[in-house]
C-alpha cells in the first residue's frame, strides 16, 4: 500500500475533477489568494486616490467619480466573500479538518467539489465587474435605495452572494456531518482540535445565517429588476428591512471569519509553546459556543445611526458588549497557553503573535463603537474603517498566512523559506500598522469613511499620505510572501515528517503530503490522547 | 463515529459531475438572468439558457448514476445530512416571512394596500393543501412498498405522487394567470410583492422536489433504487408540504 504522491506525476484531470478534500482545499487556496490579490490592488488604488485632496486616480470626476465606488465594491466583496471566508472555511477547513479527526475524506466528497466550483463561479461573477461597462458600485453591503436605483449592475453583486452563499451552506452541511459521524474511533468531543471546534461553530453560523442574506439580496434583485416593492416605502415596503436582514447575516459573518482564525492561532500557539490548551472547555463551550449564542442578537448595532427607538439602542449596546465575555474567554485561553511555554518563533508563530497584537487593538477599539454615546460620533468615520480592518481584515488575513506557513510542509512536503518569509512578515506587519493606526486618529477628528474627495478636510491629507506609504509597504510584503510560497513549493528544502514537533493527528499519522485516503493505516485514538499532549 | 472498514481505493477520486453541474448553474441562472433582465439581450439569454440547461441535466444525471453505483465512505449518511440542510432552508423562508410580517405589521390600517383584489380566491389554496397533503401520504405508501421490495408498487405510487405535485403546480399557474389578468402582478404593491415571492419561492421548492422525484423514478424504471435516496426525496417533500401550511395560513387566510 504505497501512499506517496510522487509516483503519480501531475494529472490535470485529477485536479479539475478531483473530489479529494486536500486538493479541493488547495483549489480554494488558489482561488482565494487570486481574489485577495485583485482586491489588494483595489485597496492600493483606494489608498493612492486618498493620498491627495482632489482626484488622484479617479478619471471620471465629471460623472461623479463612480470608478472609486467600483473599487470599494470589489475590494470589500472580494476580500470578505472571496478571500477571508473561503480562505478559512474553504481552504483551511477542507485540507486540515478531516486530517485532524482521522477521517479519510469528508462525508460528501462530490458535494465538496460542487462547493469549490460554486465558489469559482462566484469569483467569475465578481470578476465580471471589470468586463462590463455598468460595474456594480454598491459596496459589499448593497444598501437600498441606492442599490435599486443605481445604473450599476446590482445583479452581479446578488449572484456573487448567491453562488458563494450556496457553496458555504453546502460546505456547512458537509463538514458538520463529517465531524459528527466520521471522527476516528475513540475520539470524544473533548479531544477535538481547537481548529475543529472553531470550524464547527463557524459552520453552524453559516448554516443558519447565510440563507437570510440570500433572501435579502434576492429581494434586492426582485426590487431592481422585477419591480417588486420590498424596500420601497412608497408602496408599503421598508427600506431599513434590508439593513436588518443584511446584518442579521453579516454580523455573524464576522464570527465566521473570527472563529476559524482563532482556531488556527490556537493550533500554532500550542505547537510553538509546546503547551496544552489552557482552559480548553471554557474556551470551547463558553468561548466558541458563547459566540454562536450571542452572534444572532447583536446585528442591530450596525444600524445605530439608521434610526431606532432608544430602548433597542440600549439593548443592543448591552448585547454587543456581552460579546466581550466569550471573546475574553478565548483570549485568556490563548495567553494561558503561551504562559511558561517553550516558545520558538518560526514564521507561523511570528504571524500568530502579531495576530494577538492586532486582536488587542481591534478588540479594544470595538468597545467605543459599541457604546451608544460614542458611536454616534464615530460612525461613518475612518475610525470604524480602521477598527474592522484591524479585527477582521488584517487579523484574519494574518491568520490565513500563519496557516499557510504552519501547514506548508504538510501540503507541499517542503519547508517554507525562512529568510524571505520573515522579511515578508516584517513588511506586512509594519505596513498594516502604518496604514491603519493613523486612520484611528483622523477618524476621531471626523474624517468620513469612503470619500475619495475630502477637500473640506485638508488637514487630513498628510495622514492619508502616511497611510498610502503603509499600503505600499504591505504590497511589498505580500509580494515577498506569495513569491516565497511559490519558490519554496517548487525548490524548497525537503521537510522532515513533523518539522514543528506537533502531536496533532495531521502531523503524527500521515505523510507529507498525504496521499489519497490520507492515512496509511486506519486511525484510532485512546481515551487519554489529546492533540495537545505535550507532557506538561 | 465509526469508519467503514472496507479497503479504500488508493487512487485520487474524481468526478466530473460537480464541475459540469456548476457550469450549468452559472449559465442558466446568473448569466441568463443578467442577459435577459439587465442587458435586455434576449438572444444572449437564450444562448446562455441553451448552454446551461443541458449541462445542468448532464451533471445531475451523472451525479445520480454515480450515487446509485458508488459506495459512500459512510453508509446511510444522507438521511443524517438532509435535516441539517433543511435547517438552512427554514431560515430562507424565515427571512421571507419576517419581511412580510415586518411590512404588514408596520402598515397598520393601510393593509391590504391599494390594488389588492377585494376577494382573493380562498377555495383554491384549500384544494392545493389537499393535493399536497395527499401527495405526502402517497409517497409514504410508495416508501412502504420499497421497504417490502415491491419496486413495481414503489414506481406506481411515486408516479401518483408526481402527478399530485404537478396538479399543485397547475393550480399555481392557474391562480397566477388569473391574478395577472385582473392586474395584480408582483409589482402592484407590497402585498403582491410578498404574495408572489413567498408562493413563488415555495413553488420553486415544489419544482425541485419533483425534479428529485424524477431522479428517483428514472433509475427505478430500470430497477435501480437506493433506499437512502428515496428517503431523502420523501423527507424533502414532507418539508415542502409543511412549509405550505405556513404559506397558506400567512399569505392567504390571514
Amino acid at each position: 500500500m504505497k501512499m506517496s504522491t510522487e509516483s503519480h506525476g501531475f494529472s490535470l484531470k485529477e485536479w479539475v475533477f478531483t473530489t479529494d478534500h486536500k486538493r479541493i482545499g488547495v483549489l480554494y487556496l488558489i482561488g482565494s489568494i487570486a481574489a485577495f490579490a485583485v482586491a489588494g490592488i483595489m485597496a492600493i488604488m483606494i489608498r493612492i486616490e486618498q493620498s491627495s485632496l482632489g482626484p488622484t486616480l479617479v478619471a471620471d470626476v465629471a460623472t461623479g467619480g463612480n470608478q472609486y465606488n467600483v473599487w470599494l465594491y470589489f475590494h470589500g466583496a472580494a476580500m470578505i466573500l472571496g478571500f477571508l471566508i473561503p480562505g478559512l472555511t474553504g481552504f483551511a477547513a477542507n485540507y486540515f479538518l478531516p486530517l485532524m479527526i482521522g477521517a479519510k475524506d469528508v462525508a460528501f466528497p462530490r458535494v465538496n467539489a460542487f462547493s469549490v466550483w460554486l465558489f469559482y463561479a462566484g469569483i467569475i461573477m465578481a470578476l465580471l465587474t471589470f468586463v462590463v461597462s455598468d460595474a456594480p458600485d454598491v459596496m459589499w453591503t448593497g444598501y437600498p435605495p441606492y442599490s435599486v436605483l443605481t445604473s450599476g449592475n446590482t445583479a452581479f453583486y446578488v449572484f456573487t452572494v448567491h453562488l458563494l452563499g450556496f457553496a458555504s451552506i453546502l460546505g456547512a452541511v458537509n463538514f458538520l456531518v463529517t465531524v459528527i459521524y466520521m471522527r476516528a474511533p475513540g475520539m470524544g468531543w473533548n479531544q477535538l482540535n481547537m481548529f475543529v471546534w472553531s470550524t464547527v461553530t463557524a459552520f453552524v453560523i453559516q448554516l443558519v445565517f447565510v440563507p437570510v442574506l440570500a433572501a435579502a439580496v434576492t429581494m434586492l434583485l426582485f426590487d431592481k429588476y422585477l419591480g417588486t416593492h420590498f424596500f420601497d416605502p412608497s408602496q408599503g415596503g421598508d427600506v431599513l428591512l434590508y439593513q436588518n436582514l443584511f446584518w442579521f447575516y453579516s454580523h455573524p459573518a464576522v464570527y465566521v471569519i473570527l472563529l476559524p482564525a482563532l482556531g488556527i492561532l490556537f493550533e500554532i500557539i500550542a505547537t510553538f509553546s509546546k503547551n496544552p490548551i489552557f482552559n480548553y472547555k471554557a474556551a470551547v463551550y463558553g468561548g466558541m459556543w458563547g459566540i454562536v449564542l450571542i452572534a444572532g442578537e447583536v446585528w442591530v448595532h450596525h444600524l445605530y445611526i439608521s434610526g431606532m427607538p432608544d430602548w433597542i439602542r440600549i439593548g443592543q449596546m448591552v448585547s454587543t458588549l456581552m460579546i466581550s465575555v466569550p471573546v475574553g474567554l478565548l483570549a485568556i485561553s490563548m495567553f494561558g497557553t503561551l504562559y511558561r511555554g517553550a516558545i520558538t518563533y518560526a514564521t507561523p508563530m511570528k504571524y500568530a503573535t502579531a495576530c494577538l497584537f492586532l486582536f488587542l487593538i481591534g478588540g479594544l477599539t470595538g468597545i467605543p463603537l459599541a457604546m451608544t454615546v460614542m458611536t454616534v460620533h464615530l460612525s461613518e468615520t475612518s475610525f470604524v474603517h480602521a477598527h474592522f480592518h484591524y479585527i477582521m481584515g488584517i487579523f484574519a488575513t494574518f491568520a490565513v498566512f500563519a496557516a499557510v506557513y504552519y501547514w506548508f510542509p504538510k501540503m507541499t512536503g517542503k519547508m517554507p523559506g525562512k529568510k524571505l518569509g520573515d522579511l515578508g512578515f516584517w513588511f506586512n506587519f509594519i505596513g498594516v500598522n502604518v496604514t491603519f493606526f493613523p486612520l484611528f486618529l483622523i477618524g476621531v477628528q471626523g474624517m468620513p469613511r469612503r470619500y475619495w474627495n475630502y477637500e473640506m478636510f485638508p488637514q487630513f491629507e498628510p495622514i492619508h499620505k502616511i497611510a498610502m506609504l503603509g499600503a505600499l509597504i504591505v504590497a511589498v510584503g505580500m509580494f515577498l510572501t506569495i513569491l516565497n510560497w511559490i519558490i519554496s513549493a517548487i525548490g524548497g528544502e525537503k521537510a522532515p515528517a513533523n518539522p514543528w514537533k506537533s502531536v496533532s493527528l495531521e502531523w503524527t499519522h500521515c505523510p507529507n503530503p498525504p496521499g489519497p485516503g490520507n492515512f496509511p493505516k486506519d486511525v484510532t485514538v485512546s481515551a487519554d490522547w489529546t492533540p495537545y499532549n505535550y507532557g506538561r | 463515529m465509526s469508519h467503514s472498514t472496507t479497503e479504500h481505493a488508493h487512487h485520487w477520486e474524481v468526478s466530473w459531475a460537480p464541475l459540469v453541474l456548476t457550469a450549468g448553474i452559472l449559465f442558466l441562472v446568473p448569466l441568463t438572468f443578467a442577459a435577459w433582465f439587465v442587458y435586455q439581450n434576449h438572444l444572449y439569454a437564450m444562448v446562455f439558457a441553451g448552454i446551461g440547461t443541458p449541462l445542468l441535466l448532464l451533471g445531475v444525471s451523472k451525479w445520480v448514476s454515480e450515487g446509485l453505483s458508488h459506495k459512500p465512505l459512510l453508509e446511510g449518511v444522507s438521511p443524517k445530512a438532509l435535516p441539517i440542510f433543511i435547517i438552512s432552508e427554514v431560515f430562507i423562508f424565515l427571512g421571507l416571512f419576517s419581511s412580510y410580517w415586518a411590512m404588514r405589521l408596520s402598515a397598520g390600517d393601510h393593509w391590504p394596500p391599494a390594488g389588492t383584489p377585494a376577494e382573493m380566491n380562498l377555495v383554491l389554496p384549500l384544494v392545493m393543501t389537499v393535493l399536497l397533503v395527499s401527495s405526502s401520504l402517497t409517497y409514504h405508501v410508495a416508501e412502504h412498498k420499497l421497504d417490502h421490495h415491491d419496486i413495481g408498487g414503489f414506481r406506481s405510487w411515486l408516479m401518483i405522487t408526481i402527478v399530485l405535485g404537478l396538479l399543485f403546480l397547475g393550480c399555481t399557474i392557474y391562480e397566477y394567470n388569473h391574478l395577472l389578468h385582473i392586474g395584480f402582478g408582483p409589482s402592484t404593491n407590497a402585498y403582491s410583492t410578498a404574495f408572489y415571492s413567498i408562493t413563488g419561492f415555495h413553488a420553486s421548492h415544489v419544482i425541485v422536489g419533483l425534479g428529485i422525484f424524477l431522479a428517483v423514478l428514472i433509475p427505478a424504471m430500470a430497477g435501480k433504487t437506493n433506499k437512502y435516496f428515496a428517503f431523502c426525496a420523501g423527507l424533502y417533500w414532507h418539508f415542502v408540504d409543511v412549509v405550505w401550511f405556513f404559506v397558506a395560513t400567512q399569505v392567504y387566510y390571514w
